[in-house]
């Protein structure tokens, strides 16, 4: 097990090698700079501008530049918000991380439980209900979805926040301020669980359905065994293998901010710098948070590599 | 992903394609305030807060220093903390700030600012001539690297300053601490306001500085401190920045103690207001907004105009668009104003000068309108030697006449886009279009590799900014040239007496009318909304929000 550990980390470091070029080509060669968005200046000042920058130098000695900042930890420095980009990430990312963990862990439990129990029943009334209301859920525009719950339960009903983090202008500390934060939580959790719990519970009642389909199965039951270890015991254990990929891949999704329901509600996380920072060719920012994903996710498929070779012995001897 | 909200737009401009026809003259909100029909609709959570006003903002980035932010959230931000010297009324003209008054010589290059006694910054230290002088001094940094580029001044011996020839900037002389002397070695018209900016500290920001060293000044970008109606109290990333009222304001201490910017954006800025988290927000000039706030009953509505224009860049080192004939063809050929009422729906004008309605220097007398004429513009690409050919598209010397179009992605363009396609085709040019983001296009565009380019300018506190890419040397990558224009630039810049001004920027406008350097598209308006709970907002393009909080009062 050390051994297979200690070779795929080792296997990491060309990986992020190249996945470090890539990141600084993509966005290098993307056309335009960060001077050239600014149309108030004149030709003069923003050559003067790129010299400061060192946006005239070649591709190659840039490139070197950003990877020596980056051996020494260092992830550069913003150019449009004027301060180093990890302290600029630590601001937005863990705002970001509350809510994506919180609404993993709910629709992660919604759909394990809804799966199993519609696996359990195939075709049966219930098994169609929740068809239904999954793919209704899903098929919502988040845009739509996320005003359709500001509407109701904001401004009709006056129960939650419209948005934000905390009640503007609070001083809140302690216990108050969890409750504060807690509120401004529901809707944008509830947003995100009923956009993400359907395509998840296919995926586990499919994975059910295969297993007790299986011979180990028909076995176990022949043994006598009650239908509830069958199933939580054997089928739950084997229908979860193909399920632990997916859980590697939630992994850089936590830190890098769901985009259209963080706007919405206002949620001060990290998804509107990516795309600020694209549109400003704020390259620091762009390749530094780009480049921490790509981490996230080789450390996400690891874990998931690992898991899986702690849950399944045949992938462990076979390596 | 970010698209989504675009779609939606674009539904919103279809149906207002179906519908522009029907005109908006009959119930237009007006321009100015409108007040609000029923005060007693103020939400109770918005009526809680006794001592602070809360506004809307979009995406402030924490660069709270007048000369270093990078988008004009921040600039939202510093106005609030920072009062500058030389202030704009309504109408884009210079009045005192910080400066009782100033004079200019005869020759217009030397300037006199007297500073009005006693002002002081927020933390009591007293602000003088010493400090205006530190902050030109900083902005001739060789490593200065933010917004303003004050070599557009042109201050003696700010060149020698910043490439280390000299210790000081000779031009700039404190004669007494309420007295500052900035001698320039050419005049212009538009230096008051770029030296009569805010004033940093020099007791505060100059700790230690040296020349080509920025870097302490820097790490006090979220520690500002400055003489504006409110003081900095703290920023939480992505939700707020908190202020209270200066006592040291020179204007006397603001009658509301608590101010605070609340992040808020497009789609959601309308149910923070109706619930009353919000006291004060713009909104989308539209119809259907209007209507909504209309509805609340407790907002009053303030209408008024923007000080840029939108427009269509020609390339003239394309031989095609060398001729003026062609570029007038293709004004003509330009339903502008069906443009206009589908994207402002009755909330913009056609622009006929590179200057906003709101001027003092617009004048439209006797400058081609360029009204919509399609027979006219088949005439002029007719005698201009363009000829249709069998499918239609012109041709020249064996060249069919097809023109790309580079335009970024927002509303202006997803209407622009397929009314100047059919309006062009059916005068004989072929319009291809080409979406790319906006420092895309700005790139491509400073490659020469575009046709036609749109896109709009910033916001315009002088005339001379309008007209200013028209200049020979500045409008070196679209290869526009013409001597009479630089002329008349030149004479509008040298002068800072309006009376003096009008007749020149007139004259300029006719002389661009008819040599056109770009399509001027459209003037837009701004719409924002305050609640009853609160009176004195007035804003306007050149003062924002900001210009009104010394007065801004919760009503008891």
């Amino acid at each position: 097990m050390r051994n297979f550990i200690l070779r795929r980390l080792l296997q990491t470091i060309p990986m992020l090698f190249l996945a470090s070029l890539l990141i600084f080509m993509l966005f290098a060669k993307t056309p335009g700079d960060f001077i050239d968005g600014n149309i108030t200046l004149t030709a003069q000042r923003a050559a003067e501008l790129k010299a400061l920058y060192g946006l005239d130098q070649p591709l190659i000695s840039r490139y070197l530049h950003w990877l020596g900042n980056l051996l020494q930890g260092d992830l550069g420095f913003s150019l449009q918000y004027q301060i180093p980009v990890s302290q600029l990430l630590n601001q937005y990312i863990w705002n970001s991380f509350l809510l994506a963990t919180i609404a993993m862990v709910l629709y992660w439990g919604i759909a394990l439980a809804v799966g199993i129990v519609s696996a359990m029943k195939p075709y049966s009334l219930f098994d169609h209900v929740v068809s239904v209301v999954i793919f209704a859920a899903m098929s919502f525009p988040t845009f739509f979805l996320c005003l359709l719950l500001i509407k109701w339960f904001a401004v009709d009903l006056h129960w939650l926040p419209v948005g934000g983090m905390t009640n503007t202008g609070s001083d809140a500390t302690g216990w108050a301020w969890v409750m504060q934060v807690a509120a401004h939580l529901v809707l944008p959790v509830v947003a995100l669980v009923m956009l993400q719990a359907g395509s998840l519970t296919r995926y586990f009642r499919a994975s059910m359905l295969d297993v007790v389909r299986m011979d180990f199965i028909r076995t176990a039951r022949a043994k006598g065994l009650r239908e509830r270890t069958v199933i939580l015991k054997h089928a739950l254990r084997n229908a979860l293998l193909p399920i632990i990929t997916l859980l590697g891949f939630e992994l850089p999704g936590l830190f890098s901010g769901a985009l259209i329901t963080e706007k919405v509600f206002n949620w001060p996380g990290a998804g509107h710098i990516h795309i600020d920072s694209l549109a400003a060719r704020d390259y620091p920012v762009l390749m530094g948070f780009t480049l921490f994903l790509a981490v996230l996710t080789i450390l996400g498929n690891l874990i998931a590599d690992v898991l899986y070779a702690w849950a399944d012995p045949r992938i462990r001897v076979r390596s | 992903m970010a698209t989504v909200p675009n779609s939606f737009k674009i539904a919103l401009l279809a149906s207002a394609v179906m519908f522009s026809s029907f005109g908006f003259a009959d119930d237009v909100l007006k321009e100015g305030i409108t007040p609000a029909t029923d005060a007693s609709q103020v939400p109770a959570s918005a009526k809680l807060r006794t001592d602070t006003v809360i506004a809307g903002i979009s995406e402030p980035q924490g660069i709270f220093n007048p000369y270093f932010f990078v988008n004009g959230w921040d600039e939202n931000v510093t106005n609030v903390i920072f009062a500058r010297l030389v202030d704009w009324d309504s109408q884009g003209k210079l009045v005192p700030g910080l400066a009782e008054s100033w004079t200019v010589s005869p020759d217009g290059k030397t300037y006199t600012i007297k500073l009005r006694p006693n002002l002081k910054f927020s933390d009591g230290s007293p602000l003088t001539a010493e400090d205006v002088a530190f902050t030109l001094t900083v902005l001739y940094d060789p490593k200065y690297d933010g917004d303003t580029d004050i070599t557009l001044a042109h201050i003696a011996g700010g060149d020698d300053y910043k490439q280390g020839k000299a210790d000081s900037v000779s031009g700039l002389k404190v004669v007494d601490p309420l007295t500052l002397q900035v001698t320039t070695t050419q005049p212009g018209a538009t230096t008051l306001q770029k030296i009569g900016g805010p004033v940093l500290s020099k007791a505060y920001y100059g700790k230690g500085y040296q020349r080509g060293n920025l870097d302490y000044l820097r790490t006090l970008h979220g520690k500002p401190l400055g003489n504006g109606p409110y003081v900095y109290d703290k920023y939480i990333p992505g939700q707020e920045i908190r202020f209270h009222a200066n006592t040291n304001y020179y204007r006397g201490v603001p009658p509301t103690p608590r101010f605070i910017y609340r992040v808020t954006n497009p789609s959601t800025n309308f149910q923070l207001f109706q619930t009353g988290d919000t006291d004060y927000d713009a909104f989308t000039s539209r119809p259907d907004d209007i209507e909504q706030l209309k509805l609340l009953g407790f907002a009053n509505i303030n209408l008024y105009g923007s000080s840029d224009y939108s427009k269509i860049e020609f390339n003239l080192k394309r031989p095609a668009l060398q001729d003026a004939k062609v570029r007038q063809a293709l004004i003509y050929g330009l339903d502008r104003q069906k443009l206009i009422d589908v994207v402002y729906q009755g909330y913009g004008t056609v622009a006929i000068e590179p200057i906003s309605p709101i001027s003092w220097a617009y004048n439209t007398e006797g400058v081609n309108p360029y009204k919509f004429d399609p027979a006219q513009a088949k005439k002029l690409l007719d005698e201009a030697g363009w000829k249709t050919g069998s499918d239609g598209i012109r041709v020249k010397d064996g060249k069919r006449l097809e023109l790309t179009l580079l335009v970024s992605k927002k509303v202006l363009n997803d209407a622009l886009i397929p009314i100047a396609k059919e309006d062009y085709q059916k005068i004989g040019v072929l319009l291809k279009p080409q979406v790319v983001d906006f420092n895309a296009l700005m790139s491509q565009r400073k490659a020469g590799n575009y046709d036609l380019a749109s896109f709009s300018t910033s916001t315009l506190n002088d005339p001379h900014d309008g007209v200013w890419d028209f200049y020979s040397t500045e409008a070196a990558v679209q290869g526009y040239h013409n001597a009479e224009v630089d002329k008349l630039i030149n004479e509008g810049n040298a002068t800072l007496d309006i009376e003096k001004r009008k007749p020149i920027y007139h004259e300029l406008y006719k002389v661009l009318a008819n040599d056109p350097p770009v399509i001027l598209l459209g003037n837009r308006k701004i719409l924002s909304a305050s609640s009853a709970r609160v009176t004195g907002f007035k804003p306007d393009i050149y003062n924002g929000l900001t210009g009104s909080l010394p007065d801004v009062k919760i009503v008891k």
